[in-house]
């Protein structure tokens, strides 16, 4: 049973600069918390508060039930990776995964038990005798996960471990972390400002933006219904497009876009929705892959014909970029035709798919 | 041809540098009448001013005592060097950058300043004529919490953060963690703390009269300004040698070291 509690927890930095702003995150028993956002939002402060490498402005931070605010690190029972590995250069292997474990005094033969252990899940056994500079940087972020499993903590903490990491690499790890999750059944709490780590590998996410939650829920129930424009924008790539524009009544509901050059009539549920916003400003945003060629008939769509600006094959998918109105825009569609930039192409949007975002408090409209 | 002249140059350099020194060296075997030539080598050599000198004053027991004094020196300096370096460097209380500028401060100080006060200070405490007078004085320096500070500064947070969460309190982290780490800054400090200790005439002329206290420095100077030479220049610079030796030794084990320390601004590789 590992919990954690953040009750209003702030962080002030000399009087005025607020990094965490009364956030309070429920993290339970074995579940992966992912902590995303973009640099300098508060994710890493956050970590190491529930860490104890800093201080507490304000708020209460509680594992299983005990107030930690003022325990040291030692003794809150957690284990951290860091992203630069952070292994002790003149210990091998061995002694870097023992060392907290001998701090703690443990019998010898328990600590062999726990390396040898840990080794067999991570597959170090040969590298027990290297120091860290003779290892690659996979198998230092390894060996950086292999000392936090030996100490059997109540709560893993991950700060950005695969930053360091070349793409291939980082893919690997990713899976590995995930299946190391569910052989130990731990606790973990995640850092990091990759949304695709953030999306495949948590149970829950939380949204962090200037050092305020914005959004906590499950990956996939983010990516449908984000709070607000600056989630939708953050999760998922290529990114949300967004237009700005008013909602007008015209016998029934329109969206007009700032630029009068887009015109879209709202479905039936839509206009219900919208209807306290006529005449307010709203923002309209559509993911990349609810973009669709116009062959690919569609009842509920918007078309366009545009002019496509760049065209991106990935294989599997082409990624095209256009303008519609005055607003740059990014589709997803699946590669079939070959496509050349200055190319004439009609699309269709799915307005069903379409996220309507306050003009105002950017909050979605639901 | 322009390489040629550089090294024709540095060569000669080398020379009136060194020439002293191996002139201290071949006069110290050679027999006294012969001291005064200045370029030849001597007709013979002898070790008759050594063994003069070893009569006359107790150097081996010198020796002793200047190693003593210096490694404790030494030592007492790496440990609080490093226990202040690490707390000015990685620990957050108030006053701690000022009280870093009074640090820097008392480096423009002059010895000569504190003479008296501290002369004083050993006479109270009853030191005079012992080790203690020698030694505690100089157990903390500016230099060596400046140099450790610097080096500190470049050893990444995440590796000391890490050995928090591994259970390390600050001792532990210094001593465990950040020595290990910290070799060449340890051995630049050690050396020059071993060489200014190993040099020191002053002081001990001033807080040791006793001559079984007596360091090497003290005792050479003594001696070869005193009457107990009895105008001999063999046996003093006999003595003069005696005293260099072991710094030539220390110099040629921790060469490279050395010349790090000279040049050195406490930046990591």
């Amino acid at each position: 049973m590992a919990e954690v509690r953040l009750k209003d927890v702030s962080k002030i930095y000399d009087g005025k600069v607020k990094a965490i702003d009364s956030v309070s995150i429920e993290i339970y028993d074995k579940e992966f918390v992912v902590l995303v956002g973009p640099s300098g939002c508060g994710k890493s402060t956050l970590l190491r508060m529930i860490a104890g490498l800093e201080s507490i402005s304000d708020g209460d931070i509680y594992i299983d039930d005990n107030l930690v605010n003022e325990l040291s690190p030692k003794d809150r029972d957690i284990a951290m990776v860091f992203q630069n590995y952070a292994l002790y250069p003149h210990m091998t292997v061995y002694e870097n995964m023992a060392f907290g474990l001998k701090i703690r005094k443990f019998k010898k033969e328990e600590i062999k038990k726990r390396v040898e252990h840990a080794s067999d899940i991570l597959d170090l056994e040969e590298l027990l005798h290297r120091k860290p500079k003779a290892l690659s940087g996979g198998q230092r972020q390894r060996v950086a996960i292999g000392r936090a499993i030996v100490r059997k903590p109540k709560i893993f903490l991950f700060d950005e471990p695969l930053s360091n990491l070349d793409a291939k690499l980082r893919v690997q790890m990713r899976t590995e972390i995930s299946k190391l999750h569910h052989r130990l059944g731990a606790t973990i709490v995640y850092v990091t400002h990759d949304q695709i780590e953030a999306m495949t590998m948590g149970d829950k996410i939380v949204v962090l933006k200037d050092g305020i939650i914005n959004q906590i829920s499950a990956p996939m129930n983010l990516y449908n219904h984000p709070a607000n424009k600056f989630v939708a924008g953050f999760i998922g790539s290529p990114a949300m497009n967004f237009i700005r524009g008013k909602i007008i009544s015209d016998s029934e509901l329109f969206f007009v876009s700032t630029d009068n050059l887009i015109k879209i009539a709202l479905l039936t549920e839509q206009q219900e929705i919208l209807k306290k916003y006529t005449n307010e400003e709203v923002t309209i945003g559509i993911r990349p892959e609810n973009i669709i060629p116009s062959k690919l008939i569609n009842e509920n769509s918007y078309k366009i014909t545009t002019t496509l600006d760049v065209v991106e094959p990935m294989g599997n998918e082409t990624i095209i970029y256009f303008k519609m109105g005055e607003n740059k825009m990014i589709a997803r569609i699946q590669s079939g035709e070959v496509l050349r930039v200055n190319q004439s192409f009609e699309l269709l949007i799915n307005l069903e798919y379409l996220h309507f975002f306050d003009g105002k408090t950017e909050k979605v409209i639901e | 041809m322009k390489k040629l002249l550089f090294y024709f140059c540095l060569t000669i350099s080398a020379l009136i540098f060194l020439y002293p020194f191996l002139w201290m060296i071949s006069a110290s075997l050679a027999p006294e009448s012969e001291i005064g030539n200045l370029f030849a080598l001597p007709s013979s050599f002898s070790l008759h001013s050594y063994l003069s000198m070893f009569n006359k004053i107790p150097i081996g027991r010198a020796f002793v005592n200047s190693m003593i004094v210096a490694s404790s020196i030494t030592f007492g300096v790496l440990l609080t060097g490093s226990i202040v370096g690490y707390a000015l460097s990685r620990l957050q209380f108030k006053g701690r950058d000022l009280i870093f500028y009074i640090i820097i401060f008392t480096m423009t100080l002059p010895f000569q300043i504190t003479l008296i006060p501290q002369y004083i200070i050993m006479v109270k405490f009853g030191w005079v004529d012992t080790y203690l007078a020698l030694i505690a004085p100089y157990m903390i320096n500016a230099l060596s919490i400046i140099m450790f500070r610097q080096y500190f500064k470049t050893i990444p947070q995440d590796l000391i953060d890490a050995a928090r969460i591994d259970g390390c309190g600050d001792f532990r982290i210094v001593f465990r963690i950040l020595w290990p780490n910290s070799i060449p800054a340890i051995v630049t400090i050690g050396i020059i703390t071993f060489m200014a200790s190993w040099n020191e005439v002053l002081w001990p002329l001033i807080v040791i009269r006793d001559e079984s206290l007596m360091t090497m420095p003290q005792l050479v100077t003594l001696f070869a300004v005193g009457g107990r030479a009895e105008s001999q220049l063999g046996v003093k610079l006999a003595a003069a040698v005696m005293l260099a030796l072991p710094i030539i030794i220390v110099y040629l084990f921790f060469q490279k070291y050395f010349i790090q320390s000279m040049t050195s601004t406490g930046i990591k590789d």
